[in-house]
């Protein structure tokens, strides 16, 4: 069988390309891909250059064989995302490695398609989407590559030809990526990026929040329309927590309640709190925002107070959250608006009481009962309860510190009464504690505070270290209101954030060294800034456009947005463009590329008439050109002529044979002459 | 694919009437096709495989990807066409042939103003060939031509094609040069000669001599003489190109009539002139050929057999 050879000047490109679309997936995946991919290239490369015969389909045979076993073994199955995209990039080298007719070739460059596409599904940042362009410019000299038959081409002319061609490709992507209507998924497909991340777990022990605040990590993104709230109003909250077995906080829901009246998805008859909430919700203040959460793997999203989803998919629980439809395995954007001031418009039923009064078992926070008990006989309400609290924290020696000492048997009695130190979740964990105990019904609400502001887009950014712990106290008459008990032992937490709260402390710099934040300043902090405004408006515009997005721009741009108009539009845009292409295209190249000959007498023509500074006639021959010369600068005259004589004899005297030697002696006497000339 | 005859027809003469024949022809948009390759379509299967890809994954960029794919391939139709338009086309030199044989055009092609890589030439029935016209300069190229019947036969319609640079999609061009290639009639044994003149022309011949020609001189060569007749030894002693003169043969000067073939049909008559000027050119005997219409003196050499043959191909119209 006669092996196709690709061409000589396409083999580097087309290895590269392999190389390029495999490399994500190398990176990501089990080493044996890379090993397998390193083998194919050696005997391909070996194959080329006729040392060694094309294995036979036996070996191709036992190869495939082997990376189908080795993708069993690596993932467990050889379906699904991870093992199928592992298992096409393993076919795409085996097919590279079978090239045996041009067709193969084709699909072997089709194949990095595929590869290309796959490595977009794991990974959707700006420089993801610039390396695929790379390796598509490579695919595409490729292309150009194997259907270009002469074996003299350069292989940089495939390269340049590709490039343009993709150059002019990217406008009418644009125009595409525009107008083309995004369709609802036909099937349903979650992908998994299976990527374990730091981030808020549903339940709360002491130390949980501030191994959190080692971590710089982006957790969300929020840009306001309009107003933004002022730093101690961003509560962002994530979580209730209304169980505590002494240690560890957690979720719970009502005894009795139904799950349908606790969360609303916005289908089907509405609980009457959610009826409420809207009744009320026309006449209050409110923020609108966008929330774009970075991928958690859970279900909670994090919002002001009072979130009403304006679009997206997610309920509305009755503890005053979102809950997303599914764990969120990628970037996703919600818009949202809250009402600061609905909390009153839940009311508290009776289980909803029992649960947020309940306590761990009498062994737990004996002193701290105590001293709720002693709060609620000398006062008549429960407001004035926890004014005396937030008193009690205020005038305590108590001591804001991200590196607290661990408590061991009684978390609330030794953090109240002996420790003294602790980070917001000992502060809000023992204010609730207090709460329930004097009886007034609390709960421990866990989120982020703060975030900082982008000055480029204006949009906020919430980071890991921004998690926070506080608490909610239902009142009479105001509904559940936040208390934050760190506020009152540290306020510059609630203002300044983590980082501007613990800056002078030598204590904790340690800790605050690792910490990203635009605050740091410098070249880099701009840096930090500029790449965080690329990924927000990567986020928002590109990865974000959605129908709903697309609507709003085709509103924007066409008036009114029908079918009709949206296809005239496009159509004419893609015409348009390609008329333009095809204007450039043709009008293009109207002189033939010179000669190293021609080039060479067109520039002593030139440089002649520069010198004289009148223009020479055109026909002129190269004797002409020399007698020119001696007519205006006699001493150069011979070597002008000398200069002619050469140049007549490469260009007509076949026997010369002008070969690079004989060039380069031309340029001497030129650049003799050129002397002579100055 | 083959279409039915009727529609084929149809097809030929709307083609003829759009490309009708000319001498020289330069490629532009009214002559030009272009449709995507096998290659070209699934491509476009695998972009709207991405597509489809992007719309499931709700994944903005996959969708992207998927739309870079389309819009290469609208490019990729403009810089298809663009490789063949403005490429220029016109008639060579032509080879002729005994019919039955083949003979072969020379076609060249020259660049209106860019290069033109890739293209592949050919007509029904013959292998393409593959030829790239670069550098503002003419490239020619020699297409072989089988000759079926005797006479003017004219090129069929050359069909240019190029794949280049995407090999997504194949644009090409029919060509009707106004180009001929001369089939000599097939040459037909006949003991008879049909000629008057010499001495006993029928006899003479098949004792396979040359008439005995004494040696008359050298003089210097000139193109059309025979090659048996340059003085091989002279040239290879370094005295240069000369052809050698003989006296008159022996047998006198012969012309071959087309009136002493009474009763038979032309191209008969033809095949037996044809056989009987190649049997004479062998001899080395002049010989010239009185045809209706055309009368070639006596002579001898190569050039003199090509334009007596050509003549017998051009029968009944000489230019």
């Amino acid at each position: 069988m006669r092996v196709y050879q690709v061409p000589v000047h396409t083999r580097l490109w087309l290895a590269t390309a392999l190389i390029a679309c495999s490399l994500p997936q190398l990176l990501l995946g089990p080493v044996w891909q890379s090993v397998l991919l390193a083998v194919v290239v050696v005997i391909r490369w070996l194959v080329d250059h006729q040392r060694m015969r094309l294995p036979g389909r036996i070996v191709r045979g036992v190869l495939m064989v082997t990376a189908v076993g080795m993708t069993w073994y690596s993932f467990g199955r050889i379906y699904g995302p991870e093992a199928g995209v592992a298992l096409l990039v393993s076919l795409f080298a085996l097919k590279y490695l079978e090239m045996v007719q041009q067709r193969d070739a084709y699909v072997v460059i089709v194949l990095g398609y595929f590869v290309c596409a796959t490595a977009l599904l794991f990974e959707r940042g700006p420089g993801m989407f610039l390396f695929v362009l790379l390796c598509m410019l490579l695919l595409t000299a490729c292309l150009v590559g194997i259907n270009h038959s002469d074996t003299r081409a350069s292989a940089f002319s495939h390269l340049k030809t590709g490039g343009v061609m993709l150059l002019q490709a990217i406008p009418v992507t644009l125009v595409l990526f525009l107008l083309v209507p995004r369709v609802a998924p036909l099937w349903n497909m979650q992908l998994d990026s299976g990527k374990a991340r730091t981030g808020m777990s549903d339940s709360i022990s002491p130390g949980d929040i501030s191994d959190l605040s080692e971590s710089s990590e982006l957790a969300f993104r929020v840009a306001f329309q309009g107003e933004m709230p002022p730093p101690s109003e961003r509560y962002w909250r994530g979580l209730t927590l209304s169980h505590y077995d002494g240690r560890t906080w957690q979720q719970a829901m009502p005894r009795g309640m139904a799950v349908d009246s606790y969360l609303y998805n916005g289908r089907g008859t509405p609980p009457d709190w959610y009826n409420r909430l809207q009744e009320q919700g026309a006449q209050q203040a409110s923020y609108s925002y966008q929330l774009i959460m970075e991928p958690t793997q859970r279900r909670w999203l994090f919002a002001l107070a009072v979130p009403m989803l304006e679009q997206g998919d997610a309920s509305l629980a009755r503890d005053m959250r979102l809950v997303a439809r599914a764990p969120l395995s990628q970037r996703t954007a919600y818009t949202i608006t809250s009402f600061p001031g609905l909390s009153a418009a839940i009311p508290l039923s009776v289980q909803e009481q029992d649960l947020m009064l309940s306590l761990p078992r009498d062994s737990f926070g004996r002193r701290a009962r105590g001293l709720a008990q002693q709060w609620r006989l000398n006062s008549d309400s429960d407001r004035q309860i926890v004014s005396l609290a937030l008193r009690h924290f205020r005038e305590q020696p108590f001591h804001y510190t991200l590196k607290p000492p661990p408590l061991t048997a009684d978390p609330i009695d030794e953090f109240l009464f002996r420790t003294q130190r602790g980070f917001c979740e000992h502060y809000a964990s023992s204010f609730t504690f207090l709460m329930r105990a004097a009886g007034v019904p609390a709960r421990v609400v866990v989120g982020y505070q703060g975030g900082e502001q982008n000055t480029l887009g204006s949009h906020l950014l919430v980071r890991q270290y921004d998690a926070h712990a506080w608490a909610e106290v239902w009142l009479q008459g105001q509904g559940w209101v936040r208390v934050d008990p760190t506020a009152a032992v540290a306020p510059e937490r609630i203002e300044l954030g983590l980082r501007g709260s613990l800056q002078g402390d030598a204590e904790e710099q340690g800790a605050l060294a690792g910490l990203e934040s635009f605050a740091a300043g410098g070249l880099l902090g701009r840096l930090q800034l500029w790449a965080d405004y690329v990924d927000f408006r990567w986020q928002t515009w590109v990865l974000g456009y959605d129908n709903q997005f697309q609507l709003q721009v085709l509103r924007r741009l066409l008036g009114d947005v029908t079918p009709l108009r949206v296809a005239v539009s496009l159509i004419v845009a893609i015409t348009l463009l390609l008329g333009v292409y095809m204007l450039v295209l043709l009008r293009q190249s109207g002189k033939l590329q010179q000669t190293l000959l021609e080039r060479e007498f067109w520039r002593v023509h030139q440089r002649l008439e520069r010198h004289t500074g009148q223009s020479l006639p055109a026909g002129l021959s190269p004797e002409g050109l020399a007698r020119a010369v001696e007519v205006q600068t006699p001493k150069a005259g011979p070597v002008a002529r000398q200069w002619a004589g050469y140049y007549q004899q490469l260009l007509y005297n076949p026997g010369f044979g002008a070969g690079k030697a004989q060039i380069r002696h031309l340029r001497r006497l030129r650049n003799r002459l050129y002397k002579l000339l100055d | 694919m083959r279409l039915p005859a009727p529609l084929r027809d149809l097809y030929e003469r709307w083609l003829s009437r759009r490309l009708p024949r000319s001498g020289r022809v330069v490629l532009n948009q009214k002559r030009i096709f272009i449709f995507p390759t096998g290659y070209g379509f699934f491509y476009l299967l695998v972009a709207s495989l991405l597509f489809i890809g992007g719309i499931n994954y709700e994944n903005n960029l996959i969708l992207a990807l998927s739309f870079l794919l389309a819009s290469l391939f609208l490019v990729a139709i403009l810089h298809t066409y663009r490789n063949l338009s403005g490429l220029g086309i016109r008639n060579g030199d032509s080879e002729s042939g005994f019919s039955g044989a083949s003979g072969a055009l020379e076609v060249i092609l020259f660049p209106e103003r860019r290069n033109h890589l890739c293209l592949w030439l050919y007509w029904q029935g013959q292998s393409a060939q593959q030829v790239s016209v670069t550098g503002g300069e003419e490239s020619s190229l020699w297409l072989n031509m089988p000759l079926t019947e005797r006479g003017r036969v004219m090129a069929p319609r050359l069909k240019v094609e190029s794949r280049f640079p995407l090999g997504l999609l194949r644009t090409w061009s029919y060509v009707s040069l106004d180009h001929y290639c001369l089939a000599w009639p097939q040459p037909q044994e006949w003991a008879e000669c049909p000629a008057d003149g010499g001495d006993e022309h029928s006899q003479q011949v098949p004792t396979g001599r040359a008439g005995n020609d004494e040696f008359q001189g050298l003089r210097e060569y000139s193109p059309g003489d025979s090659l048996r007749r340059i003085d091989w030894k002279g040239y290879a002693a370094g005295k240069g190109l000369n052809t050698k003169l003989f006296e008159e043969p022996a047998g006198g000067r012969l012309w071959l009539r087309w009136d002493r073939l009474e009763g038979m049909g032309d191209e008969q008559r033809l095949s037996i002139l044809c056989h009987w000027i190649l049997t004479l050119d062998q001899q080395q005997l002049p010989y010239g050929l009185v045809l209706p219409g055309i009368t070639l003196t006596p002579d001898t050499g190569d050039v003199h057999r090509w334009r007596t043959l050509d003549a017998l191909a051009c029968y009944p119209e000489f230019d």
